[in-house]
């Protein structure tokens, strides 16, 4: 096979103008996939990762000179882009936009369609600049509907799109899950359209316009209980670790801190296997366990029993053991395993990237990279996410063409900053006051020698 | 009729379950000739609970109903020597191949994609699996909740007092569907620039892992390791209950924390304790009891409504699987499709996942019965009818 050199995306320059993580995930995906994206925030309007709820933590938790430019969620997701800070509330401001978008490929937004329109930036006005851009438009609800102007957030609305009711310990409140779960449907519906967008002008000569709603993925992922709603009027009740139909399955406490092993029993034939691997050889001829549907009604006694052994071992050998006996089981792991499990190393998930010295960013740092492996096209983060408008004077020299004048006046009007006007609140807590509140499980202070990267 | 992005490919759907039909399905909808390849005993799905009716007839899976619309269908024994006959010939006019086997399955059978492609460089062939084709535990033994555990997300969902808890339904496979197919256009558009296909491997913890982009990096930058969040003291980190629901709330979006006192009608949240993140962070317990008092005698509705409309608050309220049957928001935007199925009749299905009107997801035909293109898609291969019966009857198709 020939190997490919170039990257898919090579030659294709895309705008993130947007804020959180759908959009600029996204966009960090594309530029692994080779496209050279441009990052646009404003004076006022750093990225929400830049501060506040959303961004993470800082290298070793020290605030520094600059904490925008180096929370961890920022310098995950922008990845490899580069960074123009930009004042869009100025005319002057969107004149530069303007030039960009005619020399760009893609633009990725999440404004509210007002905002858009006042700027006259929707897509019918966009598509007069620049007859083949790409628009990829991610907002909450999407354009059209009664709930189209509300304001959303993957934390809400992990509620209203019907996740939170089907998830949560039976009998209990419904739950909310880990962490902005809807954004990352979105990140991928986005660079989806991007790349149907990018082959539709391909083949039919101009760009179009992409509208996601994120709720109407939310609602998506959920389609099955919607669906048994629709044909048999059920309500979707919370079975919390357990399956519907297999029995037994769950989480089992094991030998350590927190520790947890699942499992999950799909058979006659493996339940013979986990009763061998338990000790329990006698189980597998107990009359009150012997179908799937018994097993189902006598699910807390065999809970107890699957407990009794896990309590005795690690949840690493406890998901060994079950395996090999060919059952399905897994370790719970956690952001620490993350970092050390065999299988996500060798699949090379999370990748170290560099960072140059002025960033105070500590040598190295280990990034999700992306969940798809190319047999022709190998890719890795080109490099770290940009300082707060570090490519100004590069993106408005090199790509539009203006002169060191031009752009010093735009810097002596504000047009274009470096520094925020107003930035977001990092909060100061020490790492053991993180813990003590609930913000953090634990913490490892010699986590840098653990990861080699001291 | 408006043009569609992939109406020039043609894809075979071999994959099982949900994730990649899902992928398949979506190429489907904005255009491509997807041919679902079902297994003698047909697609797993076809197993899989919920039923129309709860009777567990193969035809009336809602999972396989909604992972292949818009796709035609063979019943191929690929494990019978003809069966892999056809299967190659039907390769060798294949743009996109989708496949979820174990590992190695397809390679035994002759029919992985190096062997593929050597007759057909141009091919395009997507491995969905639970870990992938490589690394220790390729081989292991999956379910959703395994996934899920081994993804990382499980550790930090549920309450810190209690086990980690999976979220409901099947979140990896949807999400291994979509993921998949951003993998199959990056593929695509390399080939369109560049003329040769290539393999994709995807694996389902990797998708998920690749969501915890809060998590993950905490570690590699202090050391620090998120748990689940307590009972109380969550500090908006739960749902919350009002008068006949659920509702969960955040700052940010377009209100100030003025504006959020005012819409909760507390005045005590205005002492300056609550004014800063870490103020609210370290004092979550109290604002949690006292935005519980405030918010009891109101209904979701209500305060869904007011919160969005009136504050521009990021608020959400718990609805079920029976509310989003019946939003006149997923029926604005057109989510879904009403089918006509030869067995099940007429029922309306989630269908459409986002907009884009000049080269939307169309509707094209209902999900296949069991082998219902057979002699369509072999007749097109040039077989005459009399060796399609005895392919028949020897049950190769």
């Amino acid at each position: 096979m020939i190997r490919m050199s170039k990257r898919p995306l090579e030659g294709i320059r895309v705008i993130d103008s947007s804020y959180v993580f759908a959009g600029p995930y996204a966009t960090g995906l594309l530029g692994d996939l080779g496209a050279e994206v441009i990052k646009v925030e404003g004076p006022t309007r750093p990225d929400f990762t830049r501060g506040g709820a959303f961004s993470g933590l800082l290298p070793d938790n020290e605030m520094g000179a600059d904490p925008w430019n180096r929370m961890s969620s920022y310098n995950l997701v922008n990845r490899g882009k580069k960074s123009v800070v930009l004042d869009l509330t100025r005319p002057e401001g969107r004149e530069v936009l303007v030039d960009l978008i005619k020399a760009s490929d893609v633009i990725v937004e999440n404004f509210t369609p007002r905002v858009m329109r006042g700027w006259g930036l929707d897509y019918p006005n966009m598509k007069k600049i620049n007859p083949g851009i790409i628009m990829v438009s991610n907002t909450g609800y999407g354009r059209g509907g009664p709930y189209s102007a509300y304001p959303a957030q993957a934390t809400t609305q992990e509620a209203t799109h019907g996740l939170a009711a089907v998830t949560g310990y039976a009998d209990g409140d419904p739950s909310k899950a880990g962490q902005s779960y809807v954004d990352f449907l979105a990140a991928w519906t986005i660079a989806s359209a991007a790349m149907l967008g990018l082959r539709y002008r391909r083949r039919f000569g101009h760009g179009l316009w992409a509208d996601i709603g994120m709720y109407q993925l939310g609602c998506y992922n959920v389609s099955e209980y919607v669906l048994d709603n629709i044909a048999n009027g059920t309500r979707g009740e919370r079975i919390g670790n357990r399956h519907r139909q297999y029995a037994p399955q769950g989480c089992y406490r094991c030998a350590g801190t927190d520790a947890w092993c699942v499992l999950s029993v799909r058979d006659d034939a493996e339940w013979v296997a986990l009763c061998r691997v338990i000790g329990q050889d006698a189980l597998a001829a107990d009359p009150r366990f012997i179908t799937e549907e018994s097993r189902r009604n006598n699910h807390d006694a065999i809970d107890a029993l699957i407990s009794r052994w896990t309590c005795t071992v690690s949840k690493i050998e406890a998901m060994e053991r079950l395996q090999a006996a060919g059952v399905a089981a897994g370790a719970v792991l956690d952001g620490r395993d993350l970092n050390f499990d065999p299988q996500l190393r060798a699949r090379g998930l999370l990748e170290m990237v560099d960072f140059p010295q002025d960033r105070k960013m500590g040598p190295r740092r280990p990034l999700l990279g992306r969940p798809w492996k190319f047999s022709a096209s190998p890719l890795a983060i080109k490099g770290p996410a940009p300082a707060y408008g570090q490519h100004n004077h590069e993106v408005l020299r090199e790509i539009l063409g203006y002169d060191e004048s031009r752009c010093a006046a735009l810097a002596s009007a504000g047009i274009i900053v470096d520094k925020p006007v107003k930035p977001r609140e990092v909060p100061v807590m020490g790492m053991d006051k993180r813990v003590e509140i609930g913000r953090l499980a634990y913490w490892d202070p010699d986590y840098k020698q653990k990861l080699g990267i001291a | 009729m408006l043009p569609a992005t992939l109406d020039d490919l043609k894809v075979l759907d071999l994959s099982q379950g949900l994730a990649g039909p899902i992928c398949a399905k979506i190429l489907a909808d904005f255009g491509a000739d997807v041919i679902k390849v079902e297994p003698p005993e047909g697609d797993a799905a076809r197993a899989m609970a919920p039923h129309h009716g709860d009777e567990p007839h193969p035809e009336k899976s809602l999972i396989y109903l909604l992972a292949n619309l818009n796709k035609r269908g063979v019943r191929l024994n690929i494990e019978d020597a003809e069966g892999r006959a056809l299967l190659r010939e039907l390769a060798r006019q294949t743009d996109v191949i989708v496949e979820s086997f174990k590992p190695g399955y397809l390679a035994a059978l002759g029919l992985d994609y190096a062997a593929l492609s050597r007759e057909n460089p141009r091919l395009i062939m997507i491995s969905i699996t639970p870990f992938g084709q490589t690394g220790p535990y390729a081989e292991y033994e999956n379910e959703e909740i395994v996934t899920y555990a081994m993804s990382g997300i499980m550790s930090i969902s549920g309450l810190a007092e209690r086990e980690p808890l999976k979220h409901g339904g099947m979140q990896s496979q949807y999400e291994g569907g979509l993921s998949g197919v951003v993998g199959v256009l990056a593929a695509l558009t390399a080939r369109d620039m560049m003329g040769e296909g290539q393999y994709v491997d995807v694996s389902l913890q990797d998708v998920v892992t690749s969501t915890l982009v809060i998590h993950q990096p905490m570690y590699g930058w202090t050391g620090g390791v998120q748990g689940r969040r307590r009972l109380t003291g969550s500090n908006y980190g739960h749902v919350q209950p009002c008068k006949d629901g659920y509702f969960i709330w955040q700052t940010g979006g377009g209100a100030e924390w003025s504006d959020i006192i005012e819409f909760f009608g507390v005045e005590a949240l205005k002492e300056e304790r609550f004014a800063s993140v870490a103020g609210r962070a370290l004092h979550g317990e109290e604002l949690d009891r006292l935005v519980l008092d405030a918010t009891r005698d109101r209904t979701m509705q209500e305060l869904f409504r007011t919160a969005s409309e009136k504050y521009h608050m990021l608020f959400g309220v718990v609805q079920e699987p029976g509310d989003l049957a019946q939003c006149p928001h997923l029926e604005a935007r057109e989510f879904f499709q009403e089918v006509d199925h030869p067995v099940i009749g007429r029922i309306k299905v989630p269908f459409r996942l986002w907009s884009m009107p000049d080269a939307p997801a169309v509707y094209r035909r209902c999900a296949p019965l069991l082998g219902e293109h057979n002699a369509e898609v072999f007749g097109a291969l040039g077989i005459d009818p009399g060796r399609l019966a005895m392919l028949a009857a020897k049950g190769v198709i």
